[in-house]
């Protein structure tokens, strides 16, 4: 934008037209995917199992969802969605600023040690074994017949990245603040909940909707963890236990009108809130 | 910290021990839960057969049926393959956007939330999506390729060995694209704007400008950037689960799949599931994955070294 006044020759006002067709032509083949399955999830069955190219339907209908929703359990899995979605966004945006907080501004035996076991474990990645202990542990504990323990462990494997979001803000806030409340007889957390906590708004923002995200996109953790249990599936494994039971092609405008349930109210999200999630993506690299 | 702070510390520090570890005890008793607690447990099992009912001992036989098992050495070297063929098409073609982005064009806003927009849909409801596009008879693509005469009879992307692996890259980077061009712009914005300007005075055209200034100025970010895509690349199989699901005839199964199975089991079969076995090819899998980051760390301090 801030180049919009400078003169460029015929030349590289030509280069430039070029240039932006090119990104144009790539944004088109990114958003193509998409546009497929909502465009097609108002298709008729018949439609899609014939093909052909065309983007939009013939005609439009809405059947596939009613179906969706009456026959493929589709109203529990979008419930089930929402509350994982929700309870990993709660438990890591408090985990994350209290946590970034207390690392911030205090010093303590074995911070150090603490510090670095977090990072460790970030990178330390066995893959999917780690669920096998834990799914027993749930089954232990009596935790395997609510999607709780699918938060906890979705929070826990997600929180470092949102803990050194958190430091990183909460270190950029004067601690002059911190001791002006000290003064007028605030206590160590009432420093967290009156002063920072309020201030670390953009960085909650941005944990929350990542974290969101995470709880929303999960997959391969609430396949171990509802395996058996059809009624605590989120949309994620719901959809994709419809593309595994058999008969393949038969059910494909359920499939394109799950699929739609499960990524247009991240999509909506997103829209509305894409500068936060940019900007975490960024700084969470910078600082990574 | 000043003087003064430091000498009221010691009194504060006991006052505070109770709020200050309550405070820290979610984050940390989740860390001990989900990441210590089963790092240690691997190690109990790497060697027993342990079925998830009863465990035996059965000393080294997992490790020498690891070193025979043909078919996980098989999806190391598939492991590779993909994360070589992920990281060829989508380090250059997200850097290529992001400084084609950042010559800030009408849009570019626009366009880069469009392009990032991919990496915010669930891994495993893009394996789906792609699923029914790569479809052979009544797929788009094959549909939209043959409609433009450039293949004649519909090209076998999910069942044909010879197919399945771009496939699955392409997944791979469209899933990923946004991620690295985000990274990438964040960079270019910290290029300070006169090193464009003197380059401009030296008379150097956009070529040149790319490969002597942007790049090298790059550098660092490139670095992480790299680390962090080779990292992820190597523990890629959630879209490949759903997508191929590592077929057709184990054509593109990855290492982190072949262990989910051996574990948990495929979904139409009935065999059992192998969890001492799995969690010693666990290790052998994030050793593997440990040794390619220290091999590219090393590499890229060489590479620093040589530079300078």
């Amino acid at each position: 934008m801030n180049q919009s006044h400078a003169v460029y020759s015929k030349q590289a006002r030509l280069v430039r037209a070029l240039i932006w067709l090119l990104v144009s032509f790539f944004c088109v083949l990114m958003v193509f995917p998409i546009l497929y399955i909502i465009l097609g999830s108002f298709k008729t069955n018949q439609e899609l199992l014939v093909g052909g190219t065309s983007l939009l339907p013939s005609t439009w209908v809405l059947d596939n969802y009613t179906q969706a929703w009456k026959q493929a359990n589709f109203a529990t899995y979008t419930l089930n969605s929402i509350f994982l979605a929700l309870g990993v966004m709660a438990l890591s945006v408090l985990t994350s600023t209290m946590t970034g907080y207390v690392f911030s501004r205090k010093d303590f035996r074995g911070k150090k040690l603490l510090y670095s076991l977090f990072i460790a474990f970030m990178f330390i990645n066995v893959g999917s074994i780690s669920l096998r202990p834990l799914f027993e542990l749930a089954v232990a504990l009596k935790l395997n017949k609510s999607l709780f323990s699918v938060i906890f462990i979705s929070a826990g494997t997600g929180q470092a990245t949102y803990i050194f979001l958190a430091k990183g803000f909460t270190d950029s806030l004067p601690r002059e603040l911190d001791e002006a409340a000290r003064i007028d007889g605030c206590s160590f957390f009432q420093i967290y909940r009156l002063i920072i906590a309020p201030l670390l708004k953009p960085v909650i923002a941005t944990i929350a909707l990542l974290s969101f995200r995470q709880g929303w996109n999960e997959y391969i953790l609430p396949l171990v963890f509802t395996m058996t249990n059809d009624k605590m599936r989120p949309l994620t494994v719901g959809v994709n236990m419809l593309k595994n039971a058999g008969d393949g092609t038969a059910a494909w405008n359920i499939m394109f009108a799950g699929a739609t349930i499960a990524i247009v109210p991240m999509l909506l999200v997103y829209a509305f809130f894409s500068r936060y999630f940019m900007g975490g993506m960024a700084s969470g690299a910078v600082k990574g | 910290m000043d003087v003064k702070t430091n000498k009221v510390r010691p009194r504060r520090h006991n006052q505070e021990m109770l709020p200050t570890s309550l405070m820290l005890l979610p984050s940390t008793l989740l860390l001990i839960v989900c990441s210590i607690y089963p790092f240690v447990w691997i190690f109990r099992y790497v060697c027993y057969n342990y079925n998830g009912f009863t465990a035996t001992y059965t000393g080294t036989k997992n490790l020498e049926r690891l070193v025979k098992d043909k078919q996980f050495w098989q999806s190391v070297g598939t492991t590779f393959e993909y994360a070589g063929l992920k990281l060829l098409f989508i380090i250059p073609l997200a850097l290529l956007l992001a400084v084609m982005l950042h010559m800030r064009m009408k849009g570019h806003n626009l366009q880069r939330g469009i392009l990032f927009m991919p990496t915010v849909i669930a891994t495993s409801i893009s394996g789906m999506i792609f699923a029914f596009i790569f479809a052979t008879q009544n797929g788009i693509l094959n549909a939209i390729l043959q409609n433009l005469h450039l293949i004649k009879t519909p090209v076998k992307w999910l069942t044909s060995t010879d197919y399945v692996m771009a496939a699955v890259t392409i997944l791979a980077v469209w899933g990923g694209l946004g991620n690295y061009m985000l990274y990438f712009i964040t960079g270019l914005d910290g290029v300070s704007e006169d090193c464009y300007e003197s380059a401009k005075i030296d008379g150097a055209n956009g070529f040149k400008t790319f490969f002597f200034v942007t790049l090298p100025m790059l550098a660092p970010v490139l670095k992480t950037v790299l680390m962090l895509a080779i990292t992820s690349a190597f523990k890629d199989y959630e879209a490949i689960m759903v997508l191929s699901k590592g077929g057709p005839g184990n054509r593109s199964m990855v290492m982190f799949l072949y262990i989910y199975n051996t574990i948990f089991g495929t979904a139409n079969s009935s065999t059992q599931p192998q969890i001492g076995y799995g969690a010693l090819l666990s290790v052998a899998a994030a050793l593997i994955v440990g040794c390619v980051t220290v091999i590219y760390l090393f590499v890229s301090r060489k590479l620093d070294h040589i530079t300078e």
